[in-house]
């Protein structure tokens, strides 16, 4: 258990390995399954417990948070009640336009100011403007994401059940994912509120392996790429060689997949030993092979939202293949904006649609020995080292601050230098964040099986051991989960 | 073949029961820590006294040897990053001069620095108000062929933005040393948390700096205990103590002659943090007083409006609307800090550029080709 700086400025939040919330999670889950025959007051104390949880951060944007979960909630029985077309659709783009505004309003207002002010100031004088800058609140992309989800479902009638107020208010608002997913979709969550929670469904061995990964993840691997590598070199590059510079770059690559995969690990680990499924988020994404098939791999809840709310209604590649890549273009770029209103997470996301739109060209290309050569092994690996570093090059302008220092950065890459950063840590650290993927699935199940058999106490003991050595390895404080302020 | 045990209410019970022993006897230690480290209130106090119990309860098993054992096996692998822990157990272990693992800092084996002269400032009279306007000097030039070593000293005032800017300004210099001496999260009000007096030693080791740039101060905003009684943040006795750390710590930095700009909090969003802001200022500017190599400098005009009150957003040189503030507004962004570098450059007096010394022959104004390096970035961008 990892102490938190509970007094440092940033302002007290219950992130996953601190002490504060290890204990509101053992009141909560201890609680539920106290209350889990009683359905209804069941789900009314979980929802309780997450806007606790989110009050945390900062009670006054708690009405926020509710106020987007009842618009949501409401749109979607409105939509459901209605037979006539015309009227579901109105309810549908009502209820889009209120969230959407709602996360305009508070995360690109600035970034549109200062944008149209910088492109003003190139032909006259820059005008005297009051610009608003709102507080960003914590993990408003996924609560409006989640919203957008519910109302859409049920557009599309992918809700069995007519949606309960209560339920549309706890999928909205759910501690494990409320401030970085995974996004669930409402077709696969609403049906597991509306039924008790099974005790004998709880899948304890697998919870508990999933919270350690991601406590290891986040807590060892990423805070430790953090503050020795990472972090500094892109602090100024100016200052380091071309090794330090790589080993800075790929320690982000291991630094925001374990960042960013322990969250979610820990969030589905929670979940689960409140009786709930979660889907996957990450699946190895740096054993991809290709651009399409890392974003199979990499926030698969992201992805698949952004597919089936975003590509697919554009038109997805139903029509030409230049509306198809003009389709998947419009997706990324919009999906970069959504991790940030900077031009950097603009650009990521653009080169991620430019590998997809090369990709899909490539595949085009159906000349026999080149489909020969995409059938061998040498090929595989060749294309996955290929991927994994174009996934490296957006990576550098995902984390650096401007684009002055991300081309600072790359620049480094030529100029001679020695590994100073290269130490024991950072190496231990760096090796499992990276190659830990390649791991083989059934090693996770034999060990998953192997507790199976252990008596629960010694379960448990094992649990709190593993958690003493992650608070042993890992850095003094908790560094912010990197996702929390998209 | 074994037997699985299927899940059930009592087996998760059963799980955590497991788990809540062996985590109170391998982490009681710990947990009486983090509740000491909580800010204080009513509910840490309680946490406190629960947690002492607890720890209380099981020290006699001796169960914390192992952690402390543990830890101890690793900070001598270079594991730790707290400096004051890895520097014991290097002395411990090794003895003698050991390079530390970052670039730009050098981790001797040597104690606490021996404080010789008491601490100034410490009774003095708080001020009523701070200047807005402060102007900083001009540092005498470094002696030819001694590098300047420039200490970066703080908080995440100076981790956040300052440290960068100032990182990579002086990164192609090869007459200035730059320290990174600052930690995010720590202050002068909670030695507990993060005791400066030992942890600064450690950071530099027995490389004095004789520049040292701090930004310090806005972790402090927050009552602690003294001599077992709390004190509330802006209480008399609160500032009494505040006052005494502050000396003491820039008793400590100025020992051995160094030079020190002390970067005042800059002005927040929040009106009442703001506040609490304006009280840690005028308690610093008070002790800076006292010192005269020390010079206390307001960044209010670069990073506030007319009147020095917050803004996020700031006109660069060339007419650019900019993001001054990190969204918390609190921390500075990288072109809020770089508002404030050319500023620090030119009181660091670093020697100009060989080339250009060369084709001018005109004393330079550091501030202006600071200023013009990062005009011509701030349009590259």
């Amino acid at each position: 258990m990892a102490s938190s700086n509970s007094n440092s400025v940033a302002g007290p939040r219950m992130l996953f390995p601190t002490v504060e919330f290890a204990l509101f999670f053992l009141a909560v889950l201890i609680a539920a399954w106290g209350l889990y025959r009683f359905n209804t007051t069941h789900k009314a104390f979980l929802l309780l417990a997450s806007y606790v949880f989110y009050g945390f951060w900062d009670w006054h944007y708690v009405p926020l948070l509710f106020g987007i979960s009842l618009v949501s909630g409401i749109a979607a029985r409105r939509i459901q009640a209605s037979e006539a077309q015309k009227t579901r659709k109105m309810w549908l783009i009502a209820g889009i336009v209120i969230c959407l505004s709602t996360l305009a309003y508070f995360k690109y207002t600035s970034f549109f100011f200062t944008t149209a002010l910088d492109l003003w100031s190139r032909i006259a004088r820059t005008p005297q403007v009051g610009i608003p800058s709102p507080l960003l609140p914590l993990g408003v992309s996924f609560f409006v994401f989640h919203a957008i989800s519910l109302m859409m479902d049920a557009y599309r009638h992918k809700l069995r059940d007519r949606v309960c107020l209560l339920d549309a208010l706890l999928y909205v608002a759910f501690f494990p994912q409320l401030i970085a997913g995974p996004i669930l979709r409402a077709s696969g969550f609403l049906p597991q509120l509306s039924t008790r929670r099974n005790p004998k469904a709880i899948r304890v061995n697998r919870a508990l392996l999933l919270i350690i990964a991601g406590l290891f993840k986040k807590v060892v691997i990423s805070n430790l790429l953090a503050t020795r590598l990472v972090e500094q070199v892109f602090a100024a590059p100016q200052a380091y060689g071309r090794v330090d510079t790589l080993l800075a770059i790929y320690g982000y690559a291991a630094q925001i997949y374990c960042d960013f995969s322990g969250y979610t690990d820990i969030a589905i680990g929670c979940a689960m030993l409140l009786g709930y499924r979660f889907p996957r988020n990450f699946n190895a994404p740096y054993i991809a092979t290709n651009p399409q098939d890392f974003w199979r791999r990499w926030h698969i809840s992201l992805s698949s939202w952004l597919r089936d709310y975003l590509y697919i209604p554009l038109g997805g590649s139903r029509g030409t293949a230049w509306r198809t890549c003009v389709n998947l273009m419009i997706t990324m770029l919009l999906g970069g904006l959504w991790h940030g209103a900077a031009w950097t997470f603009v650009v990521w996301g653009a080169l991620h649609g430019f590998y997809l739109v090369l990709h899909r060209m490539w595949n085009a290309l159906k000349w026999p020995p080149l489909l020969r050569m995409r059938e061998s092994v040498s090929w595989r690996w060749a294309s996955r080292l290929l991927l994994f570093h174009a996934v490296c090059l957006g990576w550098v302008f995902f984390r650096a601050p401007s684009f002055g220092t991300a081309f600072d950065l790359l620049h480094r890459l030529t100029v001679h230098g020695a590994a100073t950063l290269a130490t024991v840590p950072v190496m231990l650290a760096l090796l499992p964040g990276l190659f830990g993927q390649f791991q083989p699935l059934r090693w996770r199940k034999s060990l998953e099986h192997e507790l199976g058999c252990w008596p629960a106490m010694a379960r448990g003991a094992a649990f709190a051991s593993a958690i003493f050595a992650i608070e042993l390895l890992g850095p003094s404080g908790v560094a912010p989960f990197i996702y929390f302020r998209f | 073949m074994r037997a699985q045990r299927f899940n059930s209410l009592s087996q998760l019970a059963a799980v955590m029961a497991g788990f809540a022993v062996t985590i109170l006897l391998l982490e009681s230690d710990a947990l009486a820590v983090w509740a000491g480290r909580l800010e204080v209130n009513r509910a840490a106090m309680i946490a406190v006294r629960i947690t002492s119990a607890i720890h209380n309860t099981f020290e006699p098993l001796g169960m914390e040897n192992v952690r402390r054992q543990s830890l101890a096996g690793l900070d001598r692998l270079g594991w730790s990053d707290d400096p004051a822990r890895l520097l014991t157990a290097r002395k411990a272990y090794l003895g003698g001069p050991v390079q530390s693992e970052r670039s730009c800092d050098v981790v001797v084996a040597s104690g606490h620095i021996p404080l010789t002269t008491p601490a100034r400032g410490a009774d003095a009279p708080l001020v009523a108000s701070i200047p807005l306007q402060t102007k900083l000097p001009q540092l005498p030039p470094a002696a030819a062929g001694k590098p300047r070593t420039l200490a970066l000293v703080g908080d995440s005032m100076m981790a956040v933005g300052l440290s960068d800017i100032l990182l990579r300004d002086t990164a192609a210099d090869q007459d200035i040393h730059v320290m990174k001496a600052f930690r995010s999260g720590t202050g002068l009000a909670r030695p507990d948390v993060f005791d400066w007096m030992a942890e600064y030693p450690a950071m530099i080791g027995d490389t004095q700096p004789d520049a040292i740039i701090v930004a310090i101060g806005a972790n402090d905003a927050q009552g602690f205990v003294d001599n077992g009684k709390v004190l509330a943040f802006g209480s008399a006795a609160w500032v009494k103590v505040y006052q005494q750390r502050t000396a003491e710590f820039l008793n400590m930095l100025t020992q051995n002659g160094a030079h020190v700009v002390w970067v005042a909090l800059p002005p927040m969003k929040s009106g009442a943090y703001n506040e609490k802001i304006a009280e840690i200022n005028r308690i610093t500017y008070t002790v800076v007083s006292e010192y005269p190599q020390v010079s206390w400098w307001n960044p209010a005009p670069y990073l506030g409006d007319d009147k020095g009150a917050y803004r996020d957003f700031a006109t660069t040189p060339d007419g650019r609307i900019t993001r001054i503030r990190q969204t918390d507004g609190i921390h500075m962004s990288d072109e809020g800090a770089a508002l404030l570098a050319p500023a620090l450059i030119h009181w660091l007096n670093p020697a100009p550029p060989v080339r250009e010394a060369q084709a001018d022959p005109a004393p330079q104004n550091p501030a202006s080709h600071a200023r013009r390096e990062r005009r011509s970035r701030t349009i590259r961008r």
